[in-house]
Order: C-alpha cells, then structure tokens, then sequence
C-alpha cells in the first residue's frame, strides 16, 4: 500500500449526525458478518462435541460407521483418507497440464487468441460442477472405464493399477479425473496471471545472454513465479477436498479404507457422505455429519488460509 | 589497399531457413501423426495408448533430433518443452472443450420454447420431451437467487467500507473471518442450514433456506472482491475530496463509490455466478417440486441445479436429456453473467 492510501484521519475529526448514520451502517454489516461467522463456529461445534466426545480420536482414525447398533460408532478414516486421494490424484493430473498450459497462453499463444484463450479458461472456473458431474458421469465414465481396464490388463503387476473387483466403474481414479477438470482451469488460471506478471526484461536479458526458452523458463520464470503456482494449487486443492456433487456420481462410497487400489470401484469422500447420508440419518448420525463436516472445514480452512498467505507474499514480492 | 566488406552468404543467420531445414522440420512435425496413424491401424490399438505410447515419444525424438540438427545441443530442452506444453495444452482444450460440447450438443436436442417456460406437472422421469420444461426450475432459481442477492450486497459492501473506508477496532477480525468463510465447503454450509432450521423441526424445506445457505457462501466472496476494489481507488481522490470539505459519507457516495462501480458491479456478477450453479447446498435446504412456485417462504422450489440433480439422478435416456437441457440453459446463464462481468471488468477501476 502506498503512503496515499492510508486513511486520512485527524484525532480531533468528530463525525457529524449524518456521517455518523454513514459509518454506523457499515458497522453493523460488519457486526452482522461477525456474528454471523461465531453462529455458525458456535453451531458447528456445539453440533458435533457429543460426536466428538463420544468417539474421541477414534472418529478420524477408525473406519466403522454404524448408526443402527444401540451405541452407533462414527469413524471417518476411509472418507477422509479418500478425500485426500481423490484431490492428490487429480492434482497429480492437473498440475503439470496446468502449468503446460498457462506457459502456452502467456509466451506461445500471440494477440486475440491468447485473450480469447484467458476467457476461456477464466469461464471455466466458474463453470458449476454439476455440468461437469453429468459430463463425468455420462461421457467420462465410459471411456475412462476403458482406459481403466487396458490398465489392470497390461500393467495390473503394478499394484496401484490391479484390480480385483469385477468392473472398474465409479473409481477414485475416476473421481480424481473429474476433480483435475475441475481445478485445471483454477491453476491455470492463477499460473499464467503469475506468469504475466514476471518481469519481461528478465525474461529478454535471459534471452540475450544466450538463453533459451527451456533456460529461461527455469532458471527465470519458474523461480520468480514459483510461491505464486503453489498457491494456485493449494487454491486448487481446496476446491478438490470440497467438491460433493460431481464425486457424488462418480465413485462408490466404501466404508473400509481404499488405500492405493485407485482403479477398483471403492473410495471415500467426507463431502459426498455427507450428501449420501444427510436424508436418512438420524439424529446422532447427523451430529457425526456435521463433526465430519467440521474436520473437512478445517482441512479446507488450513489450505485456504496457507494459499492465500502465499499468494500475498508473492504479490507483495513482485511489487517491490 | 582499402578492405571491402565481404557480404556474408547468409545475410540473416538467425533465421536460418534454406531449404533443406525447412524440409526437415515438415518432417519432423508431419511424420510422427503419420506412424501414430499407419501403427494405430496395423495394431488396432485405442486411440488414447496410441496418442501418449507411440505419438508422444515418436514426436519427442523427432523434434529434438531436428532441434540437434538445426540448433545444436541447447535446442534439445527448448523442442522438449514446445512439444510437451503444445501436446498438454491440445489434451486439455479436448477434454474441456468436450465438457461445453456435451453440455451444447446434448442440449440442443432438449430444447424447445416449450421446455423454457412449461413446469414439470405430470412429468415422470420417462415421460418424452415434448412435454414439460425447466420454467419453474429457472423462476426458482431467479428467485433464490434474488433473494441472496438483496440480502449479501448491501452486507457484503458494507463490510468491504467498513475495511476500507473507517478505522473500526474490528478490522482485523472481520478481514481474517470472512477470509476464512471464503473457503468453507458448501455442503457443509447447507448441513448447517439443514441441521439448525429443518431437521430441528423449525421449518420445512423452502426457497429461502437455500437462499440462506448460499448466503453463507456468496457473502464472503462479495465482502473480499469488494474490498480489493476499493482499495484500488486512489487514495488521492479520498483525499481532495475531504480536502474540499466533503464530509466522509459524500466522499463515498460521490467520490469514490462512483469509481468503483464498475469493479463493484464485476464482483457481485461473480459473486452471481458462483451461486447459480450451486447444487450441494440446495439438495440439503429445498425441496425439489414439480410445479410452479414463486413463494419462497412456503413448499418445495425447484432451481436449475436441482432440477439436473433430480432428472440425472433418476437414469433414464429421457430423464437425462432433460439434464442436458437444463444443463445448457445454466450454462447459458453463467455464460451472460460471465461475459458482462468480463465487459465491465476491463473498464478500469477509478474511471467512469
């Protein structure tokens, strides 16, 4: 922030009647959102302590979920662990691409077509995930069964491609397919933002010493642009472990922890149980949704929080 | 003896392009595609092995080997890179541009005046299409989407002014929660919704509380894009204006609201966006109904989103073609949204 921007504010300046309405009102929208945030703090938790207390650690580390036995167990283990896989397995995907194609965009693509390439990208981020859900479900799925099957066929030795289960719909690896289409345009997106904002005599000096592209991308681009990607990703990563609609339809809820097996029809997602279950829970159960939902919020809420640290510090690093 | 200037055979060695480099870079782009076609069809292998086995490597060692050629060792990295970022980057514009191709293609097919403005009354998921429509599922979702309008906005830019335009002792707090409510899941803020009003009995699914629980979402998402907008407002526009004597409630309204409509106008069509294609939240707080309801306090109401949940979900051929048409009026929506955020974005922040 420049020295201009920061408020002009004598000590003796004393609001008049009108002024006074003025900063009252956007005091009370600010207590508002305040008290709006500590209502659902206080609702969350006050919600899922019983589970909390009734479970104990067990509730992130077991993998039993019974709510029909006079004292039900909620243990989240194998959602949560899916709900990791998922994301790791459609970062896996997306993050080279991604990188690939942010690099396409801001140095090899040239004038209206870069631009239009930005909107592109930009629409589909914003693109709601139950179009990609149907597209995941009804165009994906088939031919990723396919690819799925060649897989365990050629390559079933390896064990995180074997597959003992009699078909290979509704998979993690299905699941963290959808998840990269989901975040690809997301990482994208920020990629090349920083990548347009790395000094272009940097990338010309890098160039006239002898440089060339590959050179300058690593010894140039990729370090100053590099806190810049990993908040991307982390941003990425976020959207990933929230996702529910489109894992929804995609992958087959399992309650006995999936480790490795991505190409077998089991696995797990906290998000998606809670939409899979909500309806037909009872009381108790739904206070485990909501611990389970209030483990992923801090998940999330740590990725979130750790992004947007980078992202700043970056920012704040190009400028200076 | 005077030295005459030999010209050099090659006036412009940079470009170093004769025939016989010309012709090896044809080959080196042309004749990968072609042993990937020629092996494809001996073989018959699929189409994806084929692509990422034998094109892929086969492209790679052509061009570095041209590269080699043509550059010397150095240009091995640089034919590595061209072909790895244009290979990923046509992969990915296939499987996005498949995903707006299904949504259109699909669509299409479904879309009728009818199917614009008819409700669902009587419509089964195999009943065929040329009855029944989206109508009251875009009217619900106007409608909920409406209402999280009215009550974010005015919140949300409110305590984007209250950060950026006072000295409240809470500043700090309220930058740092609502920083952290951006990130909140939204299945979990509609299990929230679920939990306190409806399945304590309170109140019966309805319009508003999936309004409600989109509030959740779309308030801090407005609050931070409006504070990052006003803070681009020149800190020198505030400061004539005060200087003129203006009291802070004129600054704003007069000064520097004025320059920062346009990016206030940008953020909120984002803001929009977003909750439009909502789903999570809307299955656990509304009710899913067939008929036309403009009443959000009372029975269940339909929106775009759940209308696709409901359809998708029941597995028919025609069930799902309406998805895909429903499907296509959303994109449709997000896309107008999109495209006037995009033209009132490009306006700068801090001009009219």
């Amino acid at each position: 922030m420049s020295k201009t921007q920061s408020r002009i504010d004598l000590k003796s300046y004393k609001p008049k009647d009108a002024d006074r309405v003025f900063f009252g009102g956007a005091s009370l929208a600010a207590a508002l959102s305040l008290l709006l945030v500590l209502m659902i703090v206080a609702f969350l938790l006050n919600g899922s302590w019983t589970t909390f207390q009734q479970q104990g650690l067990k509730f992130v580390t077991g993998s039993i979920w019974d709510s029909a036995s006079e004292t039900p167990t909620f243990q989240i283990f194998p959602m949560l662990y899916g709900s990791f896989l998922i994301s790791a397995l459609g970062l896996v995907i997306a993050v080279p691409v991604s990188i690939a194609t942010a690099y396409f965009i801001q140095f090899m693509a040239k004038g209206i077509f870069a631009k239009v390439a930005i909107s592109i990208i930009d629409l589909l981020a914003a693109l709601p995930s139950i179009l990609i859900a149907m597209w995941g479900l009804l165009v994906l799925t088939p031919v990723a069964t396919g690819w799925s099957e060649l897989l365990t066929k050629h390559l079933g030795f390896i064990p995180i491609f074997a597959n003992d289960e009699p078909n290979a719909f509704r998979s993690p690896f299905i699941a963290g397919f959808v998840v990269a289409i989901m975040v690809i345009p997301i990482i994208t997106s920020v990629t090349r933002e920083v990548m347009s904002r790395v000094d272009k005599e940097l990338i010309a000096a890098a160039f006239a010493l002898g440089g060339t592209s590959f050179s300058s991308l690593r010894r140039v681009v990729i370090p100053t642009a590099r806190s810049g990607i990993l908040g991307g990703i982390l941003l990425g990563l976020g959207r990933a472990l929230g996702e529910t609609i489109a894992i929804y339809y995609v992958l087959n809820l399992l309650f006995e922890t999936n480790f490795y097996s991505i190409l077998e029809p089991r696995g797990g997602s906290i998000a998606s149980l809670i939409i899979s279950r909500f309806g037909e829970a009872t009381p108790v159960e739904l206070r485990a949704l909501m611990a389970a939902g209030v483990v992923l919020f801090v998940f999330t809420l740590i990725v979130n929080m750790l992004a947007t640290a980078i992202v700043q510090r970056s920012e704040k690093r190009m400028a200076s | 003896m005077t030295q005459i200037a030999v010209r050099p055979t090659n006036a412009t060695p940079w470009k170093n392009r004769n025939r016989k480099n010309v012709a090896l870079i044809a080959i080196a782009s042309v004749a990968p595609s072609l042993i990937a076609v020629i092996v494809r069809f001996l073989l018959e292998l699929p189409g994806a092995v084929t692509l990422l086995l034998i094109f892929l490597p086969l492209q790679l060692l052509f061009s570095a080997l041209a590269a080699l050629i043509l550059r010397g060792k150095r240009g091995i990295a640089d034919a590595f890179l061209n072909v790895g970022v244009i290979f990923s980057t046509v992969a990915i514009s296939i499987l996005l541009g498949s995903v707006l191709f299904s949504v259109i293609s699909w669509g299409l097919k479904a879309l009728s005046p009818h199917f614009l403005y008819q409700n669902s009354v009587y419509i089964t998921p195999t009943t065929s299409l040329e009855y029944g429509g989206v109508g009251h599922a875009i009217l619900g979702s106007l409608i909920v989407v409406g209402l999280v309008t009215l009550a974010t906005v005015p919140i949300g830019i409110g305590v984007a002014v209250y950060l950026t335009e006072t000295d409240g002792r809470f500043r700090g707090p309220v930058r740092f929660f609502s920083q952290a409510m951006s990130g909140l899941p939204s299945v979990v803020a509609g299990l929230f919704i679920y939990t306190v009003f409806i399945a304590s009995g309170l109140v019966k699914p309805v319009g508003w509380l999936g309004a409600a629980s989109l509030l959740l979402l779309m308030l801090p998402t407005i609050a931070r894009m409006s504070e990052e907008v006003l803070k681009l407002v020149p800190g020198e526009l505030r400061a004539a204006a005060l200087a003129l004597g203006a009291p802070r409630r004129r600054a704003f309204f007069q000064v520097i609201l004025p320059a920062a409509k346009t990016g206030l106008i940008t953020a909120v069509l984002l803001g929009l966006a977003r909750v439009f294609g909502e789903t999570a939240p809307l299955i656990l707080t509304t009710n899913i109904s067939n008929e036309t309801n403009i009443n959000p306090t009372s029975d269940g109401m339909t929106t775009l989103t759940t209308y696709i949940y409901s359809f998708l979900g029941a597995g028919y051929d025609t069930s799902r073609q309406r998805a895909w048409g429903a499907a296509l009026v959303l994109l449709v929506v997000i896309g107008i949204l999109f495209t006037l955020a995009r033209i009132f974005g490009s306006r700068e922040v801090g001009k009219k």
